[in-house]
Parts: structure tokens; sequence; C-alpha cells
């Protein structure tokens, strides 16, 4: 609790001021919405927090989204496949993808930032060349198989929650168990802290980092998946550009650091929510003017982690 | 390191000898795009049906960036190709790098003119009148006025400006000035119809997406959303239909995605407006030929080759679909 006390505190402020502020704010349709992007871009943050808490990086998550929302549309609507076969396939193509990324930076001690920046290049390349550079959707097909992306569980008439929502807490839980009931967890944490120490103690480090980039990429395709399933639309030049960045903010904003060994999945989650929440209060509150998003995330983003950087000092003192 | 160097020589001697000279002997043309999109496929696909019927050769290159587009150029004049065609991304800071490609080539622009270059001639459209032409078409899908937004891929280039400004003075029911400029932040109010909002969302489609959803949140009633980049239309028909709310919103399109035709087809869209990229690139090509042979009767004195934009509704959407899968060959 102590941990995500600021990112907390942020959201409910920011919260607070938008319901103030913006226009039709609390109405049920734009708090689905805030939940259905929350979804989105939670899954590819807490897919970065794994890699982040090892002391890694994965630069390659918007290219993974890319490669996935492109490519299962493509295989669906260009060649045919069934939409079942088309998502086993990309999950299996994700699954390689983090085995390679992991074998690259155990096996050969090439460092993370570079083999995932060459990855960027390689998957969005690749998917440019596979989809002829052409738009990818599936027209007005296939309905039922989208509606994992675009349904909602109903509760009024105007409100639901998500599905894409609902499948981020299903992976939050799961991810929440795995890093802190299992012994699995606390060697992410201890190779994060210290991987020399962490190899000294018999923990096969090697393996949980190649595990972590693993989890990162097949979720990095998951959320590619489901932002295909929702917008319909995806041009391989441009899809996903930029996510790896948002998905990293977001495990920041959230208590993660980047020497490692830090980082709570409620946190993550809360962090994404942070980002989802502040774009549409740009888009909601008159004065705002949607120019100026970048600059107002940035500096939110640095605001929190400056306050979390002191809170943390503070605590370190009174110790 | 002698074998080396020597190597080096001779791979250097090997490769700078083929600089200048056409593979087989042919005159080569470049269309050099804005980006990558459905539409440039259409205007690549009439470059190279005029290079089959003129028998040369045309290249076509989709740069990502403005930047990338000085780099595709700058390789374009070191390979030494006999004309370019190019789409400005950004005409006023460019102008430096467009009037140094026209110095070693004959240049001319598409799509997106650059006039304060030493390029030849443009062909295209004028963004703005299309973009009145899209007005016009919010004013027959709402006759008793109303609230509008627009949704645009992004306003740093001219043709996007144009293109807004356009709907906007024809929606207000001004004089028609292409120079005029209203900022994009606020709301833009006529006697009949208020243009409450323009949304940019760089090119990233669920910020696009979103963009849209916003804005019914903001402006529940609201009664017409034009999308202004090929995209932006499916993205505002799939926001409606998740809010339920397709045929209460009223769209209007710019460009020809497949989507929005069908929307136009089923109603969910009332019309668009299209260029005609396939012309583009076909007349680019024989212009820059008939240049390159020494012939400038095919300039004009305004320097314009006018292709009009054309307005799609549901009595001409069947057969301007079949006439584009026919040019695309499907």
């Amino acid at each position: 609790m102590k941990k995500i006390k600021g990112i907390l505190i942020t959201l409910i402020m920011i919260y607070v001021a938008t319901a103030i502020l913006g226009e039709n704010f609390l109405g049920g349709y734009n708090q689905g919405k805030l939940l259905e992007r929350t979804g989105l871009y939670g899954l590819l943050a807490i897919g970065v927090a794994f890699v982040i808490i090892t002391g890694g990086i994965d630069l390659s998550i918007g290219s993974v989204v890319c490669l996935v929302g492109c490519g299962v549309p493509w295989l669906v609507m260009r060649q045919g496949w069934s939409p079942g076969s088309a998502v086993a396939i990309a999950m299996v193509v994700a699954l390689c993808v983090g085995l390679w990324h992991g074998f690259l930076i155990t096996k050969l001690k090439l460092q993370p930032f570079v083999v995932t920046l060459c990855s960027l290049l390689i998957y969005r390349g690749a998917t440019r060349g596979l989809a002829e550079d052409q738009s990818q959707g599936f027209g007005g097909e296939h309905e039922a198989f989208r509606q994992w992306g675009t349904e909602a569980i109903e509760v009024t008439d105007k409100f639901g929650i998500p599905y894409p929502f609902v499948i981020l807490i299903v992976v939050a839980i799961i991810a929440w168990v795995f890093l802190n009931k299992t012994i699995w967890g606390r060697y992410l944490f201890a190779l994060g802290n210290n991987e020399e120490a962490a190899r000294l103690s018999g923990i096969n480090t090697d393996r949980m980092v190649i595990l972590s980039y693993v989890i990162c990429s097949m979720l990095a395709a998951l959320g590619g998946l489901l932002f295909i399933l929702n917008g319909n639309s995806a041009q391989p030049s441009d899809f996903g550009n930029f996510y790896e960045l948002y998905a990293i903010a977001a495990a920041v904003l959230g208590g993660c650091s980047l020497r490692g060994g830090e980082g709570t999945i409620v946190g993550v989650v809360i962090g994404t929510a942070v980002m989802q929440l502040l774009k549409n209060m740009i888009n909601l509150v008159d004065w705002l003017k949607s120019h100026m998003e970048f600059l107002i995330v940035g500096i939110v983003l640095l605001v929190a982690v400056i306050a979390d950087e002191m809170i943390k000092q503070r605590v370190r003192k009174l110790k | 390191m002698k074998n080396f160097l020597a190597c080096t020589v001779a791979f250097g001697v090997f490769a700078f000898s083929g600089c200048g000279e056409k593979k087989d002997g042919k005159a080569s043309y470049a269309l050099v795009t804005t980006g990558v999109a459905s539409f440039w496929d259409i205007c690549k696909k009439g470059g190279e049906d005029a290079g089959k019927e003129l028998d040369v050769d045309v290249e076509v290159l989709m740069p990502s960036s403005g930047d990338d587009q000085k780099l595709k150029l700058e390789d374009l004049l070191a390979k030494g190709v006999d004309g370019i065609a190019v789409a400005a991304i950004d005409p006023i800071n460019q102008a430096g790098l467009f009037d140094e490609v026209a110095e070693d080539s004959i240049l001319i622009t598409m799509d997106t003119d650059a006039p304060t270059t030493k390029r030849q001639v443009y062909v295209g459209m004028d963004n703005y009148d299309a973009g009145w032409m899209c007005g016009e078409l919010v004013k027959e899908a709402i006759p008793g006025g109303g609230e509008v937004i627009l949704f645009i891929g992004r306003l740093e280039q001219d043709n996007a400006k144009r293109r807004r400004q356009g709907v906007i003075d024809c929606l207000l029911g001004r004089e028609k000035d292409a120079s005029r400029y209203d900022a994009p932040g606020q709301s833009q109010i006529g006697a009949k119809y208020t243009v409450l909002a323009t949304l940019t969302d760089q090119f990233d489609r669920a910020k696009g997406k979103a963009n849209v959803e916003d804005m019914l949140t903001k402006h529940e009633g609201v009664d017409a959303m034009v999308g202004l980049f090929a995209y932006n239309p499916p993205l505002i028909l799939e926001a409606l239909k998740q809010a339920g709310r397709i045929g209460e919103v009223k769209v209007i399109g710019f460009d020809e995605d497949e989507v929005t035709l069908q929307g136009i087809k089923n109603d969910s869209v009332y019309g668009t407006v299209v260029q005609d990229p396939y012309e583009y690139g076909k007349r680019s090509i024989e212009i820059l030929d008939a240049l390159s042979k020494g012939n400038t009767s095919v300039i004009p004195e305004n320097k314009f080759v006018d292709i009009p934009a054309r307005q799609i509704r549901k009595d001409n959407v069947d057969v301007f679909w079949s006439d584009l899968n026919s040019k695309l060959g499907k």
C-alpha cells in the first residue's frame, strides 16, 4: 500500500479535477471508455514491468503490437485462416520473440536496450513487408471474434465493464500472485536488485531473465490483438508506434524502478489509468489544448516521479 | 591491410561506375509520397501505368517522415533520375531542399504544392476547394444547421490546413479566402453551423478513435462528425457503432477508404470527397517525361494542373467504387 500511495493520490486528484472541470466526465459511457483504454494499454505496461523489475528494458513492444495487430487480420482476411488459428500462431510467434530476446541477452550477453531496439525495427519492417504496407482490419466481418475487444459486461444502460478491462484484471491478478506469492517472483526481484548475488545464491538467473522477456512479449501480443479487435484499423507503418514508451511510463509512474528490483502490479495498473485519464482530461476540459498533451503528460510524469523519490528518501531517513 | 584497401577501392570503383547510368537506357522518373497509405498505392498504380505507356522506368518511394523524405530525395539525386514528382510534407521548411533538387533534376510537385520553390508545376487539386466541397456535404446532411466536429491526422501540413479551412469557411458562410486560418483550439460559430473543435491524432489510430469517443462524451448533442484524413471516417464509424449512435450523428468523410465507401452504401456515412490519386501519378509521369524531352507546353500559365476533387454520395458510390477497383486491378 505504501508503495502505491503516491500514484493513487495522483489518480484521485486528476480524477476529481476532471470531474469538476470536464464535461460529462462522470457519464457511464466515458467511464466505460476509460476502463477500456486502461485495459488495452495496461496489458503492455504489466508486461514491461516484469522486464523492468529484472533490471532490463523492452523497446520492441510497439512493434510486437504492430506485428500481431496487423498480422492477425492479415491471416484471417487475406489468407483465409480461422481467427482461432491466427491467434494461436500469433501467440507462438510472441513466445518465440520473447525466447529470442532472452537468449540474446543472457547467452550472448547483449544489452537489452540494443537487442530490443533492433527488434523494434525488425518486427515493424517485417510487418510492413508481410502486409505490403496495406491497412489491415476485419471490414464488417468476424463480429463475434471482435467482441473480445469491443463488448462489455453491462451494468447499467450506459455503463458496462469492457472485456479488455476484465482481461486486464485477470492478467493483473495472475501477475500479482506470481510476483508476490511464488518463489519465482522472489527470484525476479532478487535478480533485479543484484544479479550477481542472486546467481551466487543458486538462482538460475538466465532462466528468470528469459521468462520475463517471454511474459513481456506475450502480453504485448495480447494487447496488440485487443487493440485491433477494438479499433479495427491498423496501418503497418504506424500502428503501435511509441506504445513501448507509454507502457514504460505507466510502469515507472506505478513505482517500477529502471534500476530493477522494484515494482508493483497494482501500481502499474494505476499508472496506466493515470496516463489514460490525463489524455481524456485534455480532451474534455475546454481550456486544455490538445497540442499540449505531451507537455502535460510529461510534466505530470516528472512531478510524480520526483514526489515518489522524495517520499522514499524520507522513509529511508526515518528508518 | 593492403588487400583490404585494394578491395575497398575496387568495390568503390565498381559501385560508382554504375552511377548516373540507366540500367536499360530508358528514362527514369520517381514519385515521392508524403507517407504510406492506400491513397498512395492508387497514385503508384497511375504512375506505373503511365510508365508502361511511355516505356520509361517509374520508381515510387513512400517515406516515413519529413526527414526520411529528404533522404529519399537525396538518394534519387545520387542515382541520377531524370525527374521527380514530390508531395511536399512541409512546403515552407523544405523549400531549400526542393530548390537543390530542382537544380540537379526536373522537379514538380503533386498532391501538396510548394509554391515558393523552383518546382516547375503542381499537379493536384486545391485542398481548400475540396474542403469546401466537404462542407457542402455537411450542409446537405444536416440542412437545418447544427454542431460539427472535425477529425484530422495532423495540421502541420499545408493540404490539411487548407482542407480544414475550406470546410469551416463553407459552413460559416464566409467569402472564399484560402489564406485564412482559424486556430484549432477554438470553436468557430456561424449563423447556422458551429464547428466545435478540430482534433488531431498524429496518425495514432487508437488515439484517433479515443478522440471521437471523448467528443461524444463532451458534446453529446453533436450533429455531424467529419473525418478529413482517409482513416478518420472509419474510426468515427467504429466509435459511433460501439456507442450505439450510428445514424444519430451524421458522418462525412474524405478520401476513399473501403469502410467509408461501404458506409455510404449502407447509409451510415452521408458522403465523401475524393481526390484522384491515380490521375496524380499518371499525369505527373507524363509531364515529367514531356519536360525531360524539352516540351514545356505542358505547363499552364498559373503552373497548376488542376485535377478536381469529386463528391461521392449514395447515388454515385457504386460507379465510383467499381471504377476504382478496375484501376487497381481488383
